[in-house]
């Protein structure tokens, strides 16, 4: 690919790639992020492909592959564009005729969605519920775009905002603006982006400034930032460009998870592709203005996606966090000043860039202006990613989007802000979301992970499996959070096994509340939040674990017993499949567990047909 | 540098002179999984896993610069390439980059993708993060542990599975999510399990050429002088083979690829290094071929080809490395 | 120089001064751990913390780490601090409690009770040995291994050392096998007995030449009481 060596030349790139497209045939768009590749994708797209070369459609049909979504339940699916035509959970089976249609202008109802609720098949993606009551700023982008391909990317307005900046050329404009559009931080402190811009831009230049991404997403259930890494990463690098080119810093970090593989593919490609094109690197379009990105892999460690022990992973050093002050704008990666942004913060800058500060200030609330994406996961109907305004209730969202709850089971709460937040209570649904309210309610806003939880969750046992998500994933440096999470998590585990006295539950509150106080980092100062925030909605459950010794969710193994009731066909499926012989009966006979070998392994709930397995 | 026979015509068994080795890296000394001749595979089921060489490990540790912050991404790569960190691994490395051995072990064992102890040729992850909890994650995780016999990251006696578990794989709507070896299992129960271990067993990319819908054959041409690179006299895969020149260093010769995509043979008149890059050329007009992408898997350049009927196919130009781009709409970059 | 309250007390000092030299300086007595004169600050046992700031921002931080700041307002013995420092005290306990160092903390800010499931660790992980080592002793022979529950101290592989020159300055700046605490009966982990003990300094004026082995010890403030 040519290296375009100024700003003119870019803009006559992307108007010859504008124009150049053919907007007259339709293009079949398949999303391939990792969930998608899980679900299949890539065979329908192998299968795509055959049809496309063997029926001789390759010049009458796009195909692009794109990165997720968020329609994470339905996939693998297919777009349709330009009619938006939406195709469901595709079946390699039906690629011929699917594809059939589109060379032919027509649209397979039989394959369409269907609403569960009116039973009828919705036709395109934009009215289905869970797409219509969305406000899709960045996620709308994967849709347009391949990600592997930075042309396709330009296509789109792709580094447009980069080039309105370069052609203002004042560096002050850029930091005003991102002040004016309220952007705040979207890894979860939700601290005003504008502000920790202006703070390092008045650091003094000269030894170098870093940027950088926080890419590691440690928060089980959250993946809404694998999915801008897979879908669209040079909206990232765009990003980080602009905000070098406003605060001075001449050095950038992407700092990707291990754990997300086609994420660093994907931005690997995006990095030399953005270098191979003169966006990236020395002399950035002929501008004189050079910033370079590395990307750095993390290596396992969630609490390396708190800011000053991110600094000294990319050091090389063991992820510890340290005591602020010094801030990482006077003091961060190596010493020098850095300011670092969450990957969802770094997507939005385009977009504020491209519609404005003031335009971008509409949607959302007073104090929490923008959009924001969420990983609805858990015990919903239509699980995925959805972004939506701040200010939209919970209850809009875990109903109208999700769905409502998935089985006939009441949804109890939510839980929001990863192992850092807490649960809100299905009564406060009509608590509207931004940064405020949250904490007010006890939670937090965090990097977006929602989880719906319903009357089979245990809340007792949500709040020990974030305990010992964190015991595990603590640092050990201070002593309050090492042995204070090992000590919740031991007062938790006797509650759920039915050893837990009235007394322990006071310790606990004692507990957290130390705990929160006294630890130096983040991870510790929100440690007790799962424990506080159930404890304080769903403090009768902890009771009826410590006093009647009893799970009212059937979760807690020590104080559940599983049995068949009279739903019992008699089938024997169970008896088989027990691995340790616990369940007897004779054909077309009610069957029966015997709780003494029983391990509650739960298999034989699984494969029962008729639902006469009973959790109590 | 060997010279192999151009035998024509072509018969299977002629060219199996040890019967059971895989036929996608044939002449691969490393190679040692016994395959049916029969089946071909997707993708070559190499195990990766070296023994520790002190040359090895240099090798790695020279490739950067010294810079502190690289530690982490050098106990990477040793990582990836020998399933785990030999202590005198450590030792080389707190050498060459003058860091002290108390820092690297500290860093070593902080980190949760790194292993101390050798681990097993297939690695099974069960996710636990929150959302794959709630639909039961935990059930699964035990059951795996109860078919294996073994508790969470250790291995199994015979070396095969290691059992471990990750905090978040980021496919939550998906849950409950198992990863072996690259490849994601989704919606996972107890139930699930045995099977799951029975694929892996198998073998995870085993595949019916004959009757999976995947694959297919193209017919393609030199993207410079639009002749036809098939060769309906030597077949590979039952299908006509793709031929091309190809050249490195001193030698020069032919090379067939299947046209099945999907299956990565290939049969040369020379045997290059693993990880060499070649350069190809059109046997009719001689002309280079050489594309203007990077190949997504390893970023060297790639060959390009046209596919008969629209579209054009690019493969890597690095042995052993199997990246490669089917685009339909044309070169889109 | 800079200027701050410290229990309503204004101090002057300089630039790059703790919060816990600063409040040594007016006499103010915090209790500390980890903090040894001569090694570098690690913050990691948290009992020096003390409140800083005012309203609802108001936080407690680590006064052996954290800096002065102009016009900080800051408290020694709040009603948060106390019941902080009395929380820790009981985790330390309940992880080791042969530690005489502990005990004598324990006596000295009334805790009586340990109300956790008992540990006998011989390590707090405080950081004093790889300190001493690294910044005394110039070895780096033992450090950090591990994270979270799982963090332990040690040599690298946990085999002998090829760096360690056996100066024994780790056992010696050990707080948890320096002093074992002896009057620590099986059935109670809380010993409080050096407050009732009657050490041979109470009785100085008959040997005045006797040196105390037991420094710092609650004794000496039982002493002043008795005065």
């Amino acid at each position: 690919m040519e290296k375009i060596k100024s700003i003119e030349d870019f803009k006559l790139l992307q108007e010859m790639l504008i124009f150049g497209r053919d907007t007259n045939i339709p293009t079949l768009v398949i999303s391939a992020g990792t969930c998608g590749q899980a679900s299949g994708a890539n065979d329908i797209i192998r299968v795509a492909k055959r049809e496309l070369i063997n029926e001789e459609l390759t010049n009458k049909i796009n195909l692009r592959i794109t990165g997720c979504q968020g329609f994470c339940q339905m996939e693998p699916s297919i777009l349709v564009e330009p009619d938006g035509t939406f195709y469901p959970r595709v079946n390699i089976n039906n690629m011929k005729r699917i594809i059939k249609a589109i060379a032919q202008g027509k649209v397979l109802e039989d394959l369409f969605f269907v609403d569960p609720e009116t039973e009828k098949p919705i036709a395109k993606q934009n009215d289905i519920p869970f797409f219509k009551n969305q406000v899709r700023t960045i996620l709308s982008r994967n849709e347009k775009v391949d990600p592997i391909r930075i042309y396709n990317y330009i296509e789109n307005n792709g580094y447009s905002s980069l080039r309105k900046v370069f052609e203002k050329g004042d560096r002050t404009w850029i930091i005003e603006e991102a002040k004016i559009s309220g952007l705040r931080g979207r890894g979860g402190a939700g601290f005003p982006t504008g502000l920790k811009w202006e703070m390092l831009a008045n650091q003094p230049n000269g030894k170098g400034k870093f940027l950088v991404c926080n890419a590691d997403e440690g928060d089980p259930g959250a993946y809404m930032d694998r999915s801008v890494l897979e879908g669209n990463p040079h909206s990232i690098i765009e990003g980080m460009i602009i905000g070098a080119y406003a605060t001075g810093a001449n050095q950038g970090v992407i700092y990707v998870r291990n754990e997300y593989p086609l994420a660093i593919k994907h931005l690997i490609i995006a990095l030399r592709q953005a270098h191979e094109l003169g966006v990236l690197g020395e002399n950035i379009l002929g501008t004189g203005f050079s910033f370079d990105i590395k990307l750095v892999r993390g290596a396992g460690a969630f609490v390396c996606g708190e800011e000053t022990a991110l600094m000294r992973s990319i050091e090389g050093q063991i992820g510890e966090p340290h005591q602020r002050p010094p801030f990482p704008t006077q003091k961060g990666i190596n010493g020098k000043p850095t300011a670092i942004n969450n990957v969802e913060t770094w997507a939005n800058i385009p977009a504020v860039i491209e519609k404005g500060a003031k335009d971008f200030a509409k949607i959302g609330t007073k104090n929490s202006s923008g959009t924001k994406i969420f990983s609805l996961v858990g015990k919903v109907k239509y699980t995925g990613l959805v972004e939506v305004p701040m200010g939209i209730t919970i209850g809009e969202i875990v109903n109208d989007i999700g769905g409502g709850s998935d089985s006939n089971a009441k949804i109890k709460a939510v839980q929001t802000g990863g192992p850092s937040g807490g649960c809100i209570p299905a009564k406060m649904f009509d608590l509207p979301i931004d940064y405020d309210s949250l904490a007010q309610a006890g939670s937090i806003m965090g990097s977006g992970g929602m989880i719906v939880m319903d009357e089979h969750t245990c809340m007792v046992d949500v709040a020990k499996y974030f305990t010992n998500f964190l015991k595990d994933e603590s640092c050990g440096k201070c002593f309050s959070c090492r042995k204070g999470t090992q000590r919740m998590w031991e007062i938790l585990d006797d509650i759920s096994n039915g050893k837990g006295t009235i007394t322990q539950l006071e310790l606990l509150d004692e507990l957290a509340q130390v705990v929160k106080d006294t630890t130096m980092c983040g991870l510790g100062q929100t440690a007790p939040n799962p424990v506080l925030s159930t404890l304080r909605y769903f403090r009768d459950e902890y009771v009826e674990h410590i006093n009647n010794k009893r799970c009212p969710a059937g979760v807690c193994k020590e104080l559940i017993t599983y049995s068949i009731n009279e739903n019992c066909t008699g089938c024997q499926l169970c008896i088989k499949s027990c691995s340790e012989n616990a369940i007897s009966g004779k054909k077309k006979e009610r069957h029966v567990i015997d709780p003494a070998k029983c391990i509650k392994c739960g298999v034989c709930k699984s494969i029962c047909k008729s639902d006469a397995v009973v959790v109590k | 540098m060997e010279k192999l026979k151009e035998s024509a015509p072509h018969k299977k068994e002629k060219l199996i002179s040890n019967p059971g080795l895989c036929l996608t890296c044939a002449w691969v000394s490393t190679c040692t999984f016994p395959k049916d001749p029969e089946k071909s595979v997707l993708q070559c089921e190499e195990f990766e896993s070296e023994e520790f060489k002190p040359e090895t490990t240099l090798k790695i540790v020279e490739k950067y610069t010294g810079e502190q912050g690289e530690l982490i991404s050098i106990l990477e790569e040793m990582q990836a390439k020998y399933g785990y960190l030999p202590q005198s691994a450590l030792k080389i490395v707190a050498e060459r980059t003058g860091r002290s051995l108390v820092d690297v072990y500290g860093v070593a064992t902080f980190y949760r993708s790194f292993s101390l102890k050798p681990r097993g040729k297939h690695l099974v992850s069960v996710c636990l993060g929150t959302a794959c909890h709630v639909r039961g994650a935990p059930h699964v995780a035990e059951e795996f542990e109860r078919q294996l016999q073994i508790n969470r990251e250790d291995t199994t006696p015979d070396k095969e599975f290691t059992l471990t578990t990750v905090n978040c794989l980021g496919a939550c709507a998906l849950g409950p999510v198992v990863v072996v070896d690259g490849h994601y299992f989704s919606n996972v129960n107890t139930v699930k399990v045995n099977k799951i271990i029975k694929k892996v067993r198998d073998g995870l990319d085993k595949v019916e050429v004959k009757t999976d819908a995947r694959i297919f054959p193209i017919d393609v041409n030199c993207p410079r002088c639009n002749h036809s690179l098939m060769d309906p006299s030597y077949l590979i895969d039952d299908f006509p083979s793709i031929r091309v020149t190809m050249s490195f260093e001193n030698w020069h010769g032919w090379i067939r690829l299947t046209s099945l995509y999907g299956s990565f043979k290939i049969e040369s008149e020379y045997k290059i290094p693993m990880g060499a890059v070649a350069n190809f050329f059109c046997p009719h007009c001689h002309a280079e071929l050489l594309g203007s992408s990077n190949c997504p898997d390893c970023g060297t350049k790639m060959v390009p080809m046209i596919v008969r009927n629209g579209g054009m196919m690019q493969i890597c130009s690095r042995r052993g490395c199997t990246g490669h781009r089917l685009d339909t709409n044309g070169v889109n970059l | 120089m800079i200027n701050l309250k410290i229990n309503g007390l204004p101090v002057s000092v300089e630039e790059g001064t703790t919060l816990l030299e600063a409040a040594k300086f007016l006499g103010f007595p915090i209790p500390t751990l980890c903090f040894m004169e001569g090694l570098l600050p690690y913050g990691a046992c948290r009992l020096c913390v003390v409140e800083i700031g005012d309203g609802p921002k108001a936080k407690l931080v680590s006064s052996c780490t954290y800096r002065v700041e102009p016009g900080l307002n800051v408290r020694t013995a709040s009603s948060r601090v106390i019941k902080a420092r009395k929380m820790i005290i009981e985790l330390l306990l309940a992880t080791c409690p042969q530690s005489k160092v502990i005990q004598d903390l324990a006596s000295a800010h009334g805790v009586h009770q340990q109300r956790f499931r008992q540990e006998h660790d011989d390590c707090i992980l405080c950081g004093l040995c790889v300190r001493m080592c690294e910044q005394q002793m110039m070895a780096k022979a033992i450090g950090f291994q591990g994270r979270g529950e799982k963090r332990s101290l040690g040599t690298p592989f946990n085999i002998k050392s090829d760096t360690c020159r056996l100066c024994g300055g780790c056992i010696y700046v050990c707080p948890a096998c320096q002093l074992r605490c002896t009057y620590n009966q099986p059935e109670k982990t809380v010993c409080n007995g050096c407050a009732n003990l009657t050490p041979p300094c109470l009785e100085k004026e008959k040997f005045d030449d006797m040196m105390c082995y037991m420094e710092p010890c609650v004794a000496c403030e039982i002493k002043n009481d008795k005065k």
